[in-house]
């Protein structure tokens, strides 16, 4: 029982930057159609600044958190103004692979400037941990989730309460029409892919701390957003936040309880399931949009 | 032509559907015997476009069906349905564009072919030969178009009127028993529309039943045996097109004031 | 898609022949064992980006897990040919080792069914939610090789794979430890799947898949079963990638579950759109650029600052040429050919496969 409740919460902790991702890239993908590859090359890069503020710098923790989500915005911003803003009317797949040599790109430039070897960075938060009854969490984590839920509930006024995100759900519900009423498409598109990017970067930066930073540390985070979203719908806010705990549910009760070498694969095997028996995914009302 | 008894080659059975909560046709009933030439006309979003895709399995009908020679056509594919003989055309110029005119018939002509793809592999014997029936008949097809000079020609960069006189070729290359035309002329000039005119009689000719869909209603008038008059998903009317064109229902559901010159 | 008497590069009909020769001469007078190995295992990832492109070119579908197939064909063939036992439900069965030829059928026919299984299924979908679970595909694939040790071995790989043995004319029985005979070997397979390519894209059945990538409902509405085509296609594909795993694992004759790696369908994938998808000398064109150019930088450029290279090689290509080197070669060329005569009709920019000088 005890060890079930640990389960649960460590499961509850790891979903707030798994809902995170997943927010990030549905957003991306319902308003502009593109499925960003890059993802989790941001997730690094927010990672990366963490350390080097941090670490090389020697900044303030919450300085340097708030600073590592503002260049991801900002590197966000400018892919979509290279890459992405040439190619607004090509077919889905080029910009696939498009932003597949991005993340190549990226990833390598990420190797070359830090090296492969992996860096730890030091918090300020104390080691013993908050202990609640028989389960226990580290402080750090309970900072992790708190910023991540405050990030998401952020993102959620964005979109409902100021007049980018009516812009943005307009975008969303229909383009050419937004367009028609005036909504200037290039600015929305920016400011998604930017605002996308920055919360990867944010779940980077945020996790950092937590594990090290290495190069390639993107893909598997990359791969689960994919999950997550599939899980969610593509396009779909909420969805995403809860197929964002449902897939940490999966994987840490997967890990505990079948084979912590299959942990990485619970994201694979719910998305090959939901596509077979749910291609819309779990909370999709609307018809697919892909 | 044949003079025997008019035969039922298309049933359309009470055919409904819905989206959602929107009925985009309700109860739709009528008829197209062989041999016809019968045309589908009303408003935008009178749910012509929607009844061709409930008839060729683009969309399956809320309740109701299409039936083909007695054959219901409720839940198969769209290429089952084409296999049986009910070919449709589209609104929208639809063409495979990156292939030449000449390939976009050799593709069309997939059901006169047999070969399978060991006997491809293989280059079996039979295989020549068939390839060879296949590119003389769709040589034919494009002569039988005119548009033979544009043979070697990129579907999509052809001129516009023959990128619509080539959809209706490839519909045609199936050889279908019946061929529904979704605005075939739309955005052809008068001399284009007048010569299209011709080239569906020519195609009745060959014995295919004509189910078409068109704004045009001098191409409409002229060239149908009659009429079908759908108005927000339902039928208003149904006749010869010289009853139609004095039915006061349809003049002041579909026409507005100005009566069609026919 | 070609038909006899459109017009075709006039060295269309004898390239094939003229690239065969000249690949078949290389090793007499090109004898540097390193280049060789480099030839050979730029070979082996040419025929999968020739089974790739079968699929992505031709069919039009993104299939990012094509390397499970590759991985896949490169297990089934190694553990065959090593021997395994396997306890399937409390049911032993025992495999004792085959000859390699035979191995490399069993790994080429394996890839076919997970083809036809992964196909089956996903098939269903279209557009991001088919790529995803194609990569996701691969991925568990990997994940599995990784985690099945019992069979695999896991990370601590499969070695001590045995090369091929042949009986060959002239020769007799044949062990193929040096790099000549497998260079051979490789191109001989790389010629029957460029052949196998070309036949099946002038036959019906490849008609059927290109007229499903143009326009699929009008493929449908001239009553093409383009789920059934997509079908046979993508089992032929994962068959071809198969095989190149199998040679891939005689060859090197050590594998580990990196042979599942999504960046060895990202460089399949690099060689096909660089190339020129759609075109049956795309991949050979595209292999061959990426297949060799890693060795010509290695002198001067760390492999990070290499992947960063090809990162934006493959954006500068997609964005500036997004039909690949072979269809602008391919109408340069046709304009060259007709000099001032002007077009009739201008081509719109970005027809798909305008240009296929095969």
């Amino acid at each position: 029982m005890d060890q079930l409740l640990q389960h649960a919460l460590n499961a509850t902790i790891l979903g707030g930057t798994y809902a995170l991702l997943g927010i990030g890239l549905t957003m991306i993908f319902g308003i502009m159609k593109i499925v960003n590859f890059t993802h989790g090359e941001l997730y690094t890069f927010g990672a990366y600044m963490m350390f080097f503020f941090v670490m090389v710098l020697g900044t303030n923790f919450f300085l340097g958190l708030v600073m590592a989500i503002a260049l991801g915005l900002l590197l966000g911003a400018l892919i979509e103004l290279a890459l992405l803003r040439p190619l607004r009317d090509a077919d889905i797949d080029t910009t696939m692979l498009v932003m597949i040599g991005a993340w190549i790109a990226l990833q390598n430039t990420q190797q070359f400037t830090w090296t492969g070897i992996a860096k730890s960075i030091n918090t300020p938060f104390p080691l013993d941990p908050l202990v609640i009854g028989s389960v226990s969490v580290s402080w750090s984590r309970v900072f992790v989730f708190v910023v991540a839920i405050m990030m998401i509930i952020g993102t959620h006024m964005l979109i409902h309460h100021t007049r980018l995100g009516k812009a943005m759900r307009a975008t969303f519900q229909d383009r050419d029409t937004a367009a028609l009423m005036g909504v200037k498409i290039n600015r929305i598109y920016t400011a998604t892919f930017a605002l996308g990017s920055g919360l990867a970067a944010a779940a980077g930066a945020l996790l950092a701390p937590i594990f090290v930073v290495y190069p390639t540390m993107g893909d598997a985070v990359a791969a689960k957003s994919f999950a997550i979203v599939i899980l969610g719908g593509l396009g779909n806010f909420w969805g995403a936040a809860i197929g964002g705990f449902i897939l940490a549910f999966a994987e840490e009760f997967g890990a505990g309880y079948i084979s912590s070498g299959y942990r990485d694969a619970m994201g694979f095997i719910l998305i090959i399931l939901i596509l077979i028996f749910r291609p819309t995914g779990l909370f999709a009302q609307r018809e697919r949009i892909g | 032509m044949s003079q025997a008894p008019p035969r039922t080659v298309l049933e359309i059975d009470q055919l409904c559907v819905k989206f959602g909560g929107l009925v985009a046709i309700s109860s739709m009933s009528f008829h197209v015997d062989h041999g016809e030439i019968v045309s589908l006309i009303g408003p935008n979003g009178a749910g012509k476009t929607t009844a061709f895709n409930a008839i060729t399995g683009y969309l399956q009908p809320s309740s109701g069906e299409a039936r083909f020679l007695d054959k219901s056509l409720n839940g198969l594919k769209p290429n089952q349905i084409a296999e049986l003989g009910v070919v449709r055309t589209f609104q929208k110029t639809s063409l495979f564009g990156g292939n030449t005119a000449f390939e976009n018939i050799m593709i069309a002509l997939h059901r006169q072919g047999r070969q399978e793809l060991f006997g491809s592999l293989l280059r079996l014997p039979n295989m020549h030969a068939e390839e060879r029936r296949l590119r003389d008949r769709a040589d034919e097809i494009l002569e039988f178009f005119g548009i033979a000079a544009r043979r070697d020609e990129l579907a999509s960069a052809m001129p516009y009127g023959e990128q619509r006189l080539l959809e209706v070729a490839i519909g045609l290359a199936t050889e279908p028993e019946v061929l529904l035309l979704d605005e075939p002329a739309s955005g052809m000039n008068p001399t284009e529309t007048m010569s299209f005119v011709r080239m569906v009689e020519r195609i009745r000719e060959q014995d295919i039943t004509i189910l078409l869909v068109e704004h045009d209603m001098r191409m409409v008038m002229g060239v149908s045996d009659r009429v079908v008059v759908l108005n927000q998903g339902e039928i208003i009317a149904s006749g010869p097109p010289s009853e139609i064109k004095h039915d006061p229902e349809v003049v002041r559901a579909y026409l507005g004031t100005s009566a069609p010159h026919a | 898609m070609t038909s006899p008497g459109t017009n075709r590069l006039a060295m269309g009909r004898f390239a094939p022949f003229a690239v065969l020769a000249f690949f078949a001469l290389l090793p007499f007078w090109m004898t540097d064992q390193y280049f060789l190995h480099v030839l050979i295992i730029t070979g082996i990832f040419i025929i999968a980006a020739i089974s790739l492109n079968l699929l992505l070119g031709y069919t039009g579908q993104l299939s990012l897990g094509h390397v499970a197939f590759f991985g896949i064909g490169s297990y089934a063939s190694a553990l065959m040919s090593i021997g395994f036992d396997l306890n399937v439900f409390g049911w032993m069965l025992v495999v004792t080792p085959k000859p390699v030829w035979f191995c490399i059928l069993c790994g080429i026919f394996v890839a076919g069914l997970a083809g036809w299984l992964i196909g089956k299924v996903s098939f269903k979908i279209r557009g991001a939610y088919f790529v995803i679970v194609t990569i996701s595909f691969a991925e568990v694939m990997r994940l599995v090789a990784l985690n099945w040790i019992d069979l695999t071995e896991g990370p601590m790989a499969l070695n001590n794979i045995p090369p091929l043995t042949l009986w060959l004319p002239f020769a007799g029985e044949t062990t193929f430890w040096s790099k000549v005979p497998n260079y051979f070997l490789v191109l001989s397979i790389a010629a029957i799947c460029f052949e196998i390519v070309r036949r099946i894209v002038v036959s019906r059945v490849g008609r059927a898949v290109i007229a499903l990538r143009e326009n699929e409902p009008l493929a449908m509405s001239v009553g093409i079963d383009v789920t059934r085509y997509l079908l046979i296609i993508t089992v032929i594909s994962a068959a071809m990638a198969g095989a190149a795993g199998g040679l891939y694992s005689h060859y090197v004759r050590i594998i580990d579950p990196d042979v599942f790696l999504f960046i060895f369908t990202v460089t399949m994938v690099i060689m096909v759109v660089v190339g020129g998808k759609g075109t049956l000398w795309g991949p050979i064109v595209g292999g061959l650029l990426f297949g060799i150019m890693p060795e010509a930088l290695r002198e001067f450029a760390a492999p990070e600052v290499q992947w960063i290279i090809y990162g934006v090689a493959m954006i500068i290509v997609l964005i500036f040429l997004p039909q690949g080197i072979v269809p602008a070669v391919g109408s340069w060329l046709q304009s060259r050919r007709h000099g001032s005569e002007p077009p009739a009709t201008p081509e719109p920019p970005g027809a798909k496969g305008a240009a296929d000088p095969s």
